[in-house]
C-alpha cells in the first residue's frame, strides 16, 4: 500500500465542490432541502422528494450499513493495487442518501451485506480525498 | 391490417454484419460499410432506398477505447444517399431500432439504416487488457464521478454489486447461474461467427479467474471488432422486401434512479420496461418461442429472464439449471448465437437482434429453432432498458 489511490479523478462541478472539500476535511456531505427537509446524494442542487431548488449541503453522520458490495480483483489502470473491496453504503438516520466507496478495516473477502461501517476518507487520484469506510468494530 | 401499435407500422427488413472477431484488422469505418452494404443487400433493397441513417453512439463519443466509431455524415458521404431523417444516439437508444421504428412510422423516413461498430476487440489488445472505464478522459464526469475515483472502474465492478446483492436476497448460487454462459457457449459452437466456441464445462466456469466477486471472466462479454447494420422499413414496402420480420411491441421505460449505484433495488432489474412491453401486446411470455436477451454479464440475462415473466423473481437459478430450458431444444431456448458472452461484445442488443430477425425467418442454420414464431429482444437493463417483441412475417 502506501501513496494515494489509483484511480480516475471527478471533474468538480457548482453542484459537487462542496462535497469534495468537505471529503478533503474528512467530512461526508449531502445536501439537504430547505423546503422540506429531504436529504438526497449525489448533490444535484435539486432535491429529490419535492424537487425544491433551496439546498444546503448537510453533514451524514453516524453508522452506515453495507447494500452490497465487491472485491475487484483486476488491474484496471497501472499501479492500481488489488484486491480490494468497494461497499455501497445506505445510512439508517440519512434515507436518500446512499455513497459507494473503499472498505478498509477488514480483509476485502471479510466484508459482508448488512455489515456496519464508519465514514472515513483516503487520498485518491487527483489529490482529492475518496470516500473509504472503515469496518465498524 | 391496421396496426394499433406505432411499431407495428415498421418490419426489421434487414441484418448484416461484417466480420466479427477478438481482432478485425480493418477500420470501425471499413466493418461499417461492410455491414450496411450486407443489410440492404439483405433487406431485398440498394442503397437508393435507403432515406434514413441511425448510429450507436453518435457523436463518436466514448468512456471505452474502441466503444465508439465513426461520425454519421461520413458514413452517408461513403454510401452516397440522401436522407431525410438521421439520429446520433447515446441517451435513450432502449433498442437499436426503436428511433428508426419511430421515424419509419411517422414517415420521416421508409428505410432506415441503424448500425452499430465496435472496435474494443483491437482496443483490449492495445492496451494490454481490458481498459478502464472512463480512461478516454482525463476526469470522470457527471454518474461516473462517484464511481472512477474509488476504483469502480468498469462496468465489470459497477455491476458487480447487483449480482451480489440478488444472490443475497434469493440465496442463488454460481454453481446455478454458470448454466448460462455454459449452455450460450454450447449454442455458440453452433454459430460460425461466435468469437469463443470451444466447449466449456460448469467446473471450468467455477474456476475461471475473478474479476470483481461475484463476477468472473466467463460472466464478462468478450470485447470484439465487428459491425452490425440493421434496415427498418415501412411495413407498406413489404412486397418489394425480401424476408422481413415484425415488431410487435416495443418498449423502454427508465424509471428509479438512472445511475449504477443508485439503482433502489439492485436485485430486481427491469420490471417497469417487461410490464409496459406486456402492455403493448396480446402476446405472453408463453408464447416467445427464442430470448436474445442482453447478457453484458451472466447477471444481466438473470434480470430480463425474471422481469418478462420467463420465471419468477428470485427463479432463474433453477430455470436455468442444466441449461435444458435454455439450451438447444429446450422450451426458452436463449441467445442462441452464444449472447455477447460468446458471441462477441457487439454491444447495445444488435447481436442479439441480428439472430433474433435470423431465427423468425428460419435462417439461424445449424441453431434453428424449429418453428420460432415469436421471439424477444431486450437491451442493457439497469437505468437503461429496452425489450421488444419480434414475429414472424
Amino acid at each position: 500500500m502506501g501513496g494515494p489511490l489509483a484511480g480516475i479523478p471527478p471533474a468538480v462541478t457548482e453542484e459537487t465542490r462542496e462535497f469534495w472539500a468537505a471529503a478533503a476535511e474528512g467530512r461526508l456531505v449531502a445536501e439537504r432541502c430547505a423546503a422540506c427537509g429531504a436529504e438526497s446524494f449525489p448533490p444535484r442542487g435539486a432535491c429529490r422528494a419535492c424537487r425544491g431548488r433551496q439546498t444546503a449541503s448537510c453533514p451524514v453522520t453516524g453508522a452506515g450499513v453495507v447494500y452490497s458490495l465487491t472485491v475487484n480483483y483486476q488491474r484496471w489502470l497501472p499501479g492500481l493495487a488489488v484486491p480490494f473491496c468497494l461497499v455501497v453504503v445506505e445510512f439508517p438516520r440519512h434515507p436518500g442518501v446512499r455513497v459507494v466507496g473503499r472498505l478498509r478495516g477488514c480483509a476485502p473477502e471479510e466484508a459482508f451485506i448488512g455489515m456496519a461501517v464508519e465514514v472515513g476518507f483516503e487520498p485518491g487520484p487527483g489529490g482529492f480525498a475518496v470516500p473509504s469506510f472503515v469496518a465498524a468494530t | 391490417m391496421t396496426a394499433d401499435r406505432l411499431e407495428q407500422r415498421v418490419v426489421i427488413s434487414g441484418v448484416g454484419q461484417s466480420a466479427i472477431g477478438r481482432q478485425v484488422d480493418r477500420s470501425g469505418f471499413q466493418l461499417t460499410l461492410d455491414a450496411i452494404g450486407a443489410a440492404v443487400t439483405d433487406a431485398g433493397l440498394t442503397m437508393d432506398d435507403i432515406d434514413g441513417l441511425s448510429m450507436f453512439p453518435g457523436g463518436g463519443t466514448a468512456s471505452l477505447p474502441g466503444y465508439a466509431s465513426g461520425n454519421l455524415y461520413e458514413v452517408q458521404d461513403a454510401l452516397r444517399v440522401t436522407t431525410t431523417w438521421r439520429q446520433g444516439v447515446v441517451e435513450g437508444m432502449s433498442l437499436p431500432f426503436y428511433g428508426a421504428a419511430m421515424a419509419v412510422a411517422t414517415g420521416q423516413a421508409r428505410h432506415a439504416v441503424v448500425w452499430r461498430t465496435v472496435k474494443e476487440g483491437s482496443a483490449a489488445r492495445q492496451a494490454g487488457g481490458r481498459p478502464a472505464y472512463g480512461s478516454t478522459k482525463p476526469a470522470a464526469e457527471g454518474p461516473l464521478a462517484w464511481l472512477l475515483p474509488v476504483g469502480m472502474l468498469s462496468p465489470v465492478v459497477q455491476v458487480a454489486p447487483y449480482a451480489a446483492r440478488y444472490m443475497h436476497s434469493y440465496g442463488v448460487t454460481r454453481a446455478q447461474l454458470a448454466w448460462i454462459p455454459v449452455t450460450q457457449r454450447a449454442w455458440a459452437a453452433l454459430n460460425p461467427d461466435a468469437v469463443y466456441t470451444k466447449p466449456l464445462s460448469v467446473p471450468e466456469y467455477l474456476a475461471g479467474r475473478m474479476i470483481s466477486t461475484p463476477i468472473s471472466l466467463y460472466d464478462c462479454d468478450v470485447p470484439c471488432d465487428g459491425s452490425t447494420a440493421l434496415v427498418v422499413s415501412a411495413v407498406e414496402t413489404a412486397a418489394d422486401l425480401r424476408a422481413p420480420v415484425r415488431v410487435a411491441a416495443v418498449a423502454g421505460v427508465v424509471d428509479g434512479r438512472p445511475s449504477w449505484e443508485q439503482w433502489q433495488d439492485m436485485g430486481r432489474v427491469g420490471y417497469a420496461t417487461a410490464a409496459a412491453l406486456w402492455n403493448r401486446t396480446s402476446l405472453r411470455p408463453r408464447d416467445v418461442d427464442v430470448a436474445q436477451l442482453y447478457d453484458g454479464f451472466t447477471i444481466e440475462a438473470v434480470w430480463w429472464l425474471e422481469a418478462l415473466g420467463f420465471c419468477g423473481t428470485g427463479e432463474a437459478g433453477d430455470f436455468v439449471a442444466g441449461g435444458t430450458r435454455i439450451g438447444p431444444g429446450g422450451s426458452l431456448p436463449l441467445n442462441t448465437w452464444g449472447g455477447q458472452l460468446s458471441g462477441g461484445r457487439l454491444h447495445a442488443a444488435f447481436g442479439h437482434t441480428a439472430e433474433a430477425v435470423r431465427q423468425l425467418r428460419g435462417e439461424a442454420g445449424a441453431r434453428q429453432v424449429p418453428g420460432a414464431s415469436v421471439a424477444a429482444v431486450t437491451n442493457a437493463g439497469g437505468y437503461e432498458a429496452g425489450a421488444a417483441l419480434l414475429t414472424a412475417w
